[in-house]
């Protein structure tokens, strides 16, 4: 049985609104995926702004949100991962999706294009 | 006060040195040193993609050439005239390859404060699509503030003379920079377009086909048709995603570009590797 394991790493800025655990809870429940979520907060700060040296880190360690969406059906991973880019839009980065593994790559990636805009 | 005039045109004395000269009459009426920039006079190389100017702020590789002269006279004035005929659906090539090499004052949006205008010489109704949304990334990514804009009809060299409407109209654009200026009034005073921000008509439909999108600042909302009319709705939170906001570009620059360094070097052999065959396929 083939295993779907996606990364969705949002950066600040990236996602349209706040991503709430309950939310994702109940997409969890809705598309019978499960669904874990990282909050990693880097930024201090300074002058009135949030600020952040991200040139020398490494991509993981910086201020995101990481939705993980896992599951064995893929129409269920699929629809899953279709309803959060509608609600929050697909993160954007290049490395958005490290740490996915390719065939759940394949579908947050096919998507992306589809409903991400470019 | 200083008025900078860029001319986006090859020809001397064509449709669009006319226009902005004599919009910078106006300019100087009001109490402006003007001076007009013929961009093709000078040497603006292509971005050779390098990335330092991304990587190690306000260093860029091009040396051998002229704009970095070009952005100390940006720096020098205190408001801007972008005119570049269209003679294919865009403005001229010479504002692409610059707005190319202004990656590296993209540090510095939101902080000039400067207005800035744009005139359009062009010949055939419907063939200007594109031009507007070109300003509109040229001006804000030098930073500045666009308060008017213009396209003009007119076709042949220098015909555009005798059309006194035009040149009325060009005279009091180069007034009206001149006073927003003096009177520190950034605020639009052209033609509103579909979107707030930008004030153009282009709109771009997403996949979704759901939501639209200004294909300039980026900022997304829905279509639907009022009594046969087409309307665009934009929430209001949906400004705070214009991607010429202070706070989107240091988001931009800060989570989606310098943590690329650590994408590349980790995958440095891998890339390596897999691009030897193009090193040795048709060396150039």
């Amino acid at each position: 049985m083939t295993e779907y394991f996606v990364k969705l790493r949002y950066y600040p800025g990236d996602p349209l609104e706040e991503i709430r655990e309950g939310d994702l809870k109940s997409f969890a429940q809705k598309y019978g995926v499960k669904i874990a979520y990282e909050k990693i907060e880097n930024r201090e700060k300074r002058a009135g702004l949030l600020m952040e040296n991200t040139l020398d880190k490494r991509i993981e360690d910086i201020t995101q949100e990481v939705i993980t969406v896992s599951g064995d059906r893929e129409g269920g991973v699929s629809e899953c991962i279709r309803a959060l880019y509608k609600k929050y839009r697909c993160p954007r980065t290049a490395y958005s999706l490290l740490g996915s593994n390719a065939a759940g790559e394949k579908i947050a990636k096919g998507l992306m294009n589809t409903y991400g805009g470019w | 006060m200083k008025i900078l005039a860029l001319n986006g045109s090859f020809r001397k004395n064509g449709n669009t040195e006319i226009l902005l000269k004599q919009a910078l009459m106006g300019a100087e009426v009001e109490g402006a040193q003007v001076e007009i920039l013929r961009l093709t006079d000078y040497k603006i190389g292509p971005c050779r993609g390098c990335g330092l100017c991304l990587f190690r702020e306000n260093v860029c590789q091009v040396k051998d050439d002229d704009v970095s002269f070009i952005f100390s006279k940006l720096a020098e004035c205190d408001g801007i005239l972008l005119g570049s005929p269209c003679y294919f659906l865009e403005l001229t090539a010479v504002i692409k390859q610059l707005i190319d090499r202004c990656w590296i004052l993209g540090h510095q949006i939101g902080k000039i404060k400067k207005p800035a205008a744009v005139i359009v010489p062009y010949a055939t109704r419907g063939w200007i699509p594109y031009v507007f949304a070109q300003s509109n990334i040229l001006l804000n990514v030098m930073g500045l503030t666009k308060i008017n804009e213009v396209a003009i009809c007119t076709q042949g060299i220098s015909e555009v003379v005798l059309d006194q409407e035009a040149m009325d109209l060009a005279y009091r654009m180069g007034k009206e920079i001149a006073v927003a200026v003096r009177e520190k009034d950034l605020v639009y005073k052209g033609e509103e377009g579909v979107c707030p921000s930008c004030h153009d008509w282009l709109m771009r439909i997403l996949k979704d086909r759901e939501t639209v999108e200004c294909p300039t600042c980026g900022v997304r909302g829905k279509l639907s048709v009022v009594d046969g009319k087409i309307s665009v709705h934009f929430e209001e939170r949906a400004w705070a995603d214009s991607r010429f906001l202070p706070e989107v570009q240091y988001n931009h620059f800060n989570y989606h570009i310098a943590p690329s360094k650590d994408y590349f070097l980790r995958t440095k052999e891998e890339r390596k590797s897999k691009s030897q065959k193009y090193r040795e396929y048709l060396p150039g």
